[in-house]
C-alpha cells in the first residue's frame, strides 16, 4: 500500500458482497430513471408519428382566409408548408351520398392523402376518389370515367375521375366516399365557399407565439383559428387545458421517479452507514485528516458509480429498445421512419445525473457524520442507537414469540433505517399507483375494439330481410352476423325518474294524476339477440340480461346515458322494478325495468327521450314483424377480401355497406402505441421495484451477518433466525406497503379527480391493484431474504462472528 | 462423571500458502464440575479449540462428545437447542446484541428457549455482576469491563452444563478479574457446572482443577490444584 487511497480498492474487494449490492442498487436506480425518461422521449416520438397519421401534419388552420392573409402567411420564414382547403360538405356522386372537398396538392401528404393510381386533380373538371369507393357495389367507376356530382341546391355537374387515393378509415366505416377536387373545381361548383388555410411551421418554431404574431399583424379573430391540438400536445407546445393537465401529471410522476431513484440508492447506502462511520472514525483515530477521508469517500463513490452506471444505462436503453421493437413489429409501415435503436440523450442524461448525484450525497453522509462526532464516539458507535424507553418493549414478547418480537424490534429500533426502508418500498408503490392514472386515462380517452365491434355493418332505410340475414350468416367467412331492429316508440314512466338536465332541455312536461308524464319525445327501442345481450354484460350496472327471464317477465333494459346533440347526458334515472308504459298499435304495454346499462355502443342522430333494449321476441310483440335496420357482421380472420366480395354480391343498391375494418385497426393501432408505453412504464416500475426490494433486503441481511452469528452462538436455531429476519423484513414491507398504498391512492385520486378533470375519468378505489401490491410485496420480501439467510447458515458460526 | 470428551480433534484453516494448522490431534476428557484453565501463547489455537467444543465451527477431523452425545452428528435444529441449553459462551470480543439492553442481553438464551426467566435468579445475577443499576443501558453505553460482565451474565443465565469462556477477564483490572472468576467459580460449584476458561493471567492457576497448555495446536496438560 503506497498511498492511503489504495484503501479504496482494498475495502471494496474485501467487502465484495456489500460492494456488489451497492452497485446493483445504483444500477437499478439508474436503470429506472434512464428507462422511464428514455421511454417518455421515445414515446413522444412514436406518438407524434401516430398523431400525424391520425390527425394530420399541420399546426394551424385559419378559417375563411383572404388572399392577402394567405399571401402574408405563406411568405413568413417560419412556415414550412401552407395550403388551401375547402370543405364542400355532403353531395352525391352518381346518386350515392359522398363528402366533397378540395385541397392544394402540396398539402396532400400532410393530410395523409396518397395518390394510388392516376393523378391528383388539377383541372376544373377532375376529381379523385377513395379506393374503396371505386370498388364499392353501389359506385362502380374507373379512372377516366365520367361521374355526376350534385349538391343540394345546385345543379349537377360532370367530372372526370383523374385519380384514386388511399382509403380513409372513417369515411370507409361511414360508407360515405370522400371526393377530392381541385381548388378551381370547388370554386366552380360553389363560388364563395369557405376556404381554410392550413399551416405547418418549421421545426423548433414556438407555434403559439407565431400564431399570436399572425393574429396580431393580420387582425384575425380567435374563432377563425383552429389548432391541431393533439400534434401541439405531443411536441409540448399546447396550452390547451387537457394538454396542460397531462403535462402537469407527467411532471409530477416523473419527479417522483427521480425521487424514487434517489431513495433507492440512499436507502441501501444508509444500511451500512453505521459501519462506515465506525470505519472512518477509526481512520480519524489513527490520524487521517478530514480531507483525506473526503478523498477516500469520493474515490469509493466514483469506483461504485463507474461500475454501476453503464449497467443501469444499458438496462434502461434495452427496455426502451424492446418497446420500440414491439411497436415497429406491429406497424412497420407507420413507424418506418423510427429507428429501431433509439438513444435518448435526455433519458440517459437523467439516469447518469441521478446516479452520480445520489451516490455522492449518500456516501458523503457517513463521512460527514464521522467527521462531526469525535473519532472515538464514531469507533464505539455511541449514538448509533437512540435509547428508547425500552421498558415497554416486553409487551412485544407477550404478543409474539421471542424471535418475532426481536425481528420487529430490530426494525423499529433504528428509526432512520425503518423510515428509509419503508420509503423506498412506499415510493415504488406510489409510482405504480400513480402511473396507473395513465392506464385509466388511456382507457377513458381512447376507443378500442370490443368483442362486439363489427367488421362490416349493413344498413338500409327500407330494412333488410330475414332471408338475406340467413344467407349472410351462412357465408363461410362470416364468423357472426347479428341483426338489430329498432323503432321509435312513445314510452312513459314516473315523471320523478326524469333528470333535471333533461327537463331543462325540453322545457315543460305534462304530468298526469298518476304521476306518469306525457312523453314529449320518442324513445329509441332496440332489439338485442342473445349474443348482444351477452356482450352488453360489461356495461351492466345492475339487474339481469338473461333473455329467458326478460321474455318471461316482460322485462326491459334501460340505458342510463343518452347522446343528445353530440353530448352525452343522463336523461332518465330509472331504477330496477320501475314500470315503463310503451304505446303499441295494440294498446299500451306495461314493461318492467329488469336491467340497467351504462351505455350502448351506437348512437342515434335523432334526439330521444331515452334508449331501451328489449329482446327480439318482445320487440316483435311491441312493434310487429319488421325487417332488420342493421346487420353487423364479424368476419373470420382468413380470406376476408373474398368474403367481403361475396357479401357485396348479395346486396342491392338500397343497402349500404360500412367497412369498419380499417377504422378498427387504426383505433387499435393508436391504442397500442399508447398502451405499449403506458404498460411499459408500469411494468418497468414494478420490475425495478421488485428488484430493489430484493436488493435492499439482501443488503439488510448481509449487514447483519455478525449479529446473526452471535444469535446463533447464543443458541438461536436456524428456524428461529429465519423467523426473526423475516419479521424484520416484513416490518419494513408492511410499513412501506401501508404508507405507499395510502399515499399512492391519495395521489391517484388527486391526479384523476383534481388534475385530470377535463378527461372525466371516473376514479374508483383500486382494490385489485392494492391486493396485488400486498401479495407481491410480501412474497418478494419473503423470497428475498431466503438466499442471504442460506448463505449465512452455510458458513460456520465462528467464521460469521469473526467477519467484522 | 465425564461430561466432555474430545477425540483426536484437528483443525486446519486455509489452503496452500495460507494453510494454518490450528489444532493437531487433540484428545482429552473432562469430568462434570471441573474448572479447566486453558493457557498458551497468542495464536496457539486456544480460541479454535473452544469454538470446536461449542460447535461454533466444524473440525477438519475428530469428534467431540458432550454428555455422551457426538455434537457434530446432530442436526442443525437439534444442535441449536442443545447449545442454548447446555453451553454458555463468553467471547473474547463480548459480542453483545447492540439493540438489546443489559437485562435483555442476559436473558436472551432463555427467551430463545421460550422460557420465562427466573426473576429472582436474574436479579441475583445482575447484583453479583454489579450491573443492577445498568440493566436498562445498551451495550454501547457501557465500559469494556461492564460489557464483559454482561457477556458472562448471558453465559450463566440458562445455567448451562458447560461454560466456555474466552479470556473473560481480558479487559478487567486485577481486582475485578478476581471477582469475576470467583463469581464464575461460585456459579459452577452451586449448579454443578463445568467451566473451561482461556486466560493469560497466571494468577488463576491456583483456582483451577486442571490446566491445559496449548502450543502450536498441541494440547498438553500441565496439571493443576487437583493433581
Ligand atoms: N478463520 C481463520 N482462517 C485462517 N486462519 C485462522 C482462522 N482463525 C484462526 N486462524 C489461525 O489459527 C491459529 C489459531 O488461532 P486462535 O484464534 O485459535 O489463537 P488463540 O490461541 O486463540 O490466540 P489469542 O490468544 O491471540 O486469542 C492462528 O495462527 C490463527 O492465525
Ligand atoms: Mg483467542
Amino acid at each position: 500500500m503506497r498511498n492511503y487511497l489504495a484503501l479504496v480498492p482494498k475495502y471494496l474487494a474485501a467487502h465484495k458482497k456489500r460492494t456488489d449490492l451497492a452497485i446493483i442498487s445504483v444500477a437499478l436506480s439508474v436503470a429506472l430513471v434512464t428507462a422511464i425518461f428514455s421511454m417518455l422521449d421515445v414515446f413522444l416520438r412514436f406518438e407524434k408519428i401516430q398523431v400525424i397519421h391520425d390527425y394530420g401534419n399541420y399546426h394551424l388552420l385559419i378559417k375563411d382566409a383572404s388572399a392577402q392573409e394567405m399571401q402574408a402567411i405563406a411568405s413568413r420564414i417560419d412556415v414550412e408548408e401552407a395550403g388551401r382547403w375547402i370543405e364542400l360538405g355532403q353531395a352525391s356522386i352518381n346518386g350515392v351520398r359522398c363528402a366533397v372537398g378540395a385541397l392544394d396538392e402540396n398539402l396532400a401528404d400532410n393530410l395523409n392523402i396518397k395518390v394510388i393510381a392516376g393523378k391528383y386533380p388539377a383541372a376544373k373538371n377532375e376529381i379523385m376518389l377513395e379506393q374503396w369507393a371505386v370498388e364499392s357495389h353501389r359506385l362502380n367507376v374507373k379512372i377516366n370515367d365520367t361521374v355526376r356530382i350534385s349538391s343540394p341546391g345546385h345543379v349537377g355537374r360532370e367530372f372526370k375521375v383523374s385519380g384514386i387515393y388511399n382509403d380513409l378509415a372513417n369515411m370507409k366505416a361511414k360508407a360515405v366516399p370522400g371526393v377530392l377536387m381541385s381548388l378551381d373545381g370547388a370554386a366552380a361548383i360553389k363560388p364563395g365557399a369557405e376556404l381554410s388555410y392550413i399551416v405547418l411551421f418549421k421545426r423548433g418554431v414556438k407555434i403559439l407565439n407565431a400564431e399570436k404574431e399572425i393574429k396580431d399583424t393580420l387582425k384575425i379573430a380567435d374563432e377563425r383559428i383552429q389548432r391541431n391540438e393533439r400534434l401541439l400536445a405531443v411536441i409540448g407546445q399546447s396550452k390547451h387545458k387537457a394538454a396542460v393537465e397531462i403535462y402537469t401529471t407527467g411532471a409530477i410522476l416523473f419527479l417522483i421517479v427521480l425521487i424514487a431513484g434517489v431513495m433507492m440508492i440512499y436507502n441501501t447506502f444508509n444500511i451500512s452507514v453505521m459501519e462506515r462511520v465506525r470505519q472512518f472514525g477509526l481512520l480519524r483515530c489513527i490520524g487521517a485528516s478530514r480531507s483525506q477521508i473526503r478523498k477516500l469517500v469520493e474515490r469509493e463513490g466514483l469506483a461504485i458509480t463507474l461500475r454501476a452506471i453503464p449497467i443501469g444505462v444499458i438496462a434502461g436503453v434495452i427496455v426502451t429498445f424492446i418497446l420500440s421493437a414491439i411497436l415497429k413489429f406491429y406497424n412497420s409501415s407507420l413507424f418506418a421512419s423510427m429507428p429501431l435503436f433509439v438513444i435518448s440523450v435526455s433519458g440517459i442524461g437523467a439516469g447518469i445525473a441521478t446516479g452520480f448525484l445520489t451516490v455522492s450525497i449518500a456516501s458523503f453522509l457517513p463521512a460527514r457524520k464521522a467527521a462531526m462526532v469525535s473519532p472515538i464516539n464514531a469507533v464505539t458507535g455511541s449514538g448509533d442507537i437512540k435509547i428508547s424507553r425500552s421498558k415497554k418493549r416486553g409487551l412485544l414478547t407477550k404478543v409474539f414469540r421471542v424471535e418475532i418480537a426481536m425481528g420487529i424490534n430490530n426494525a423499529v429500533m433504528k428509526k432512520k433505517t425503518l423510515f428509509l426502508m419503508s420509503c423506498s418500498i412506499a415510493i415504488s408503490i406510489i409510482l405504480f399507483l400513480g402511473f396507473q392514472v395513465f392506464v385509466d386515462f388511456m382507457h377513458a380517452g381512447m376507443k378500442t375494439t370490443k368483442p362486439y365491434t363489427p367488421d362490416i355493418s349493413l344498413t338500409s332505410e327500407q330494412g333488410i330481410s330475414e332471408g338475406l340475414y340467413k344467407r349472410l350468416s351462412d357465408i363461410d367467412g362470416v364468423k357472426k352476423a347479428y341483426g338489430r331492429r329498432f323503432a321509435y316508440v312513445e314510452a312513459a314512466f314516473d315523471a320523478a325518474r326524469l333528470t333535471e338536465a333533461y327537463k331543462k332541455q325540453v322545457g315543460n312536461i305534462e304530468v298526469k294524476d298518476n304521476g306518469i308524464f306525457v312523453p314529449p319525445e320518442n324513445s329509441w327501442l332496440i332489439s338485442y339477440d342473445r349474443n348482444q345481450l351477452n356482450w352488453a354484460k360489461r356495461d351492466l350496472i345492475d339487474g339481469t340480461l338473461d333473455e329467458d327471464k326478460l321474455n318471461a317477465r316482460n322485462g326491459i333494459i334501460a340505458v342510463m346515458t343518452n347522446v343528445r346533440k353530440g353530448v352525452t347526458i343522463n336523461t332518465v334515472n330509472l331504477q330496477l322494478g320501475d314500470k315503463v308504459y310503451i304505446k303499441t298499435p295494440a294498446g299500451t304495454r306495461e314493461l318492467t325495468v329488469m336491467g340497467r346499462l351504462r351505455s350502448v355502443p351506437f348512437r342515434d342522430s335523432k334526439p330521444n327521450l331515452s334508449t331501451f333494449i328489449i329482446t327480439e321476441k318482445l320487440f316483435t310483440e311491441l312493434a310487429g314483424e319488421s325487417p332488420y335496420q342493421i346487420i353487423d357482421i364479424q368476419l373470420k380472420k382468413r380470406n376476408q377480401e373474398q368474403t367481403v366480395k361475396e357479401i357485396k354480391g348479395m346486396l342491392d343498391s338500397s343497402i349500404t355497406l360500412h367497412d369498419a375494418r380499417q377504422k378498427n385497426a387504426e383505433l387499435d393501432q393508436a391504442f397500442l402505441t399508447m398502451a405499449v408505453f403506458v404498460y411499459g412504464f408500469v411494468a418497468v416500475i414494478a420490475l425495478i421495484s421488485i428488484l430493489n426490494i430484493i436488493n435492499t433486503m439482501n443488503t439488510s441481511v448481509a449487514s447483519k451477518t455478525r449479529y446473526l452469528g452471535v444469535m446463533r452462538a447464543v443458541g438461536m436455531s436456524g428456524a428461529q433466525m429465519d423467523k426473526m429476519v423475516l419479521a424484520e423484513a416484513a416490518t419494513y414491507s408492511l410499513t412501506g406497503c401501508l404508507a405507499g398504498c395510502v399515499l399512492g391512492v391519495m395521489l391517484q385520486r388527486a391526479l384523476i379527480a383534481d388534475l385530470l378533470s377535463s378527461f372525466r375519468i371516473v376514479w374508483r378505489f383500486p382494490l385489485a391493484q392494492i391486493i396485488l401490491i400486498w401479495i407481491l410485496t410480501l412474497l418478494v420480501t419473503a423470497l428475498s431474504v431466503i438466499s442471504p439467510l442460506k448463505r449465512i447458515k452455510a458458513k460456520g458460526i465462528s467464521e460469521v462472528i469473526g467477519s467484522l | 462423571m465425564e461430561i466432555l470428551r474430545v477425540e483426536s480433534l484437528s483443525k486446519t484453516y486455509g489452503e496452500g500458502e495460507t494453510r494454518v494448522v490450528a489444532l493437531r490431534d487433540v484428545s482429552f476428557s473432562i469430568s462434570k464440575g471441573e474448572f479447566v484453565l486453558v493457557v498458551g501463547p497468542s495464536g496457539s489455537g486456544k480460541t479454535t479449540l473452544l469454538n470446536l467444543i461449542g460447535a461454533l465451527d466444524t473440525p477438519t477431523f475428530g469428534r467431540v462428545f458432550i454428555d455422551g452425545r457426538d455434537i457434530f452428528t446432530m442436526k442443525e435444529e437439534e444442535l441449536s437447542v442443545f447449545r442454548r441449553r447446555n453451553i454458555g459462551f463468553v467471547f473474547q470480543a463480548y459480542n453483545l446484541v447492540p439493540e438489546l439492553n443489559v437485562e435483555e442481553n442476559i436473558v436472551l438464551p432463555l427467551l430463545l428457549d421460550y422460557k420465562k426467566p427466573d426473576r429472582q435468579y436474574i436479579d441475583e445475577l445482575l447484583d453479583l455482576l454489579g450491573l443492577s443499576d445498568r440493566k436498562h443501558h445498551l451495550p454501547n453505553q457501557l465500559s469494556g469491563g461492564q460489557q464483559q460482565r454482561v457477556a458472562i451474565g448471558r453465559a450463566l443465565a440458562s445455567r448451562p452444563a458447560i461454560i466456555l469462556a474466552d479470556e473473560p477477564t481480558g479487559n478487567l483490572d486485577s481486582k475485578n478479574s478476581r471477582e469475576i472468576v470467583n463469581l464464575m467459580k461460585l456459579s459452577v460449584e452451586k449448579y454443578k457446572q463445568t467451566l473451561i476458561m482461556i486466560t493469560h493471567n497466571p494468577n488463576f492457576a491456583a483456582l483451577a482443577d486442571r490446566i491445559f497448555n496449548v502450543e502450536d495446536g498441541i494440547v498438553t496438560e500441565l496439571g493443576g490444584k487437583g493433581k
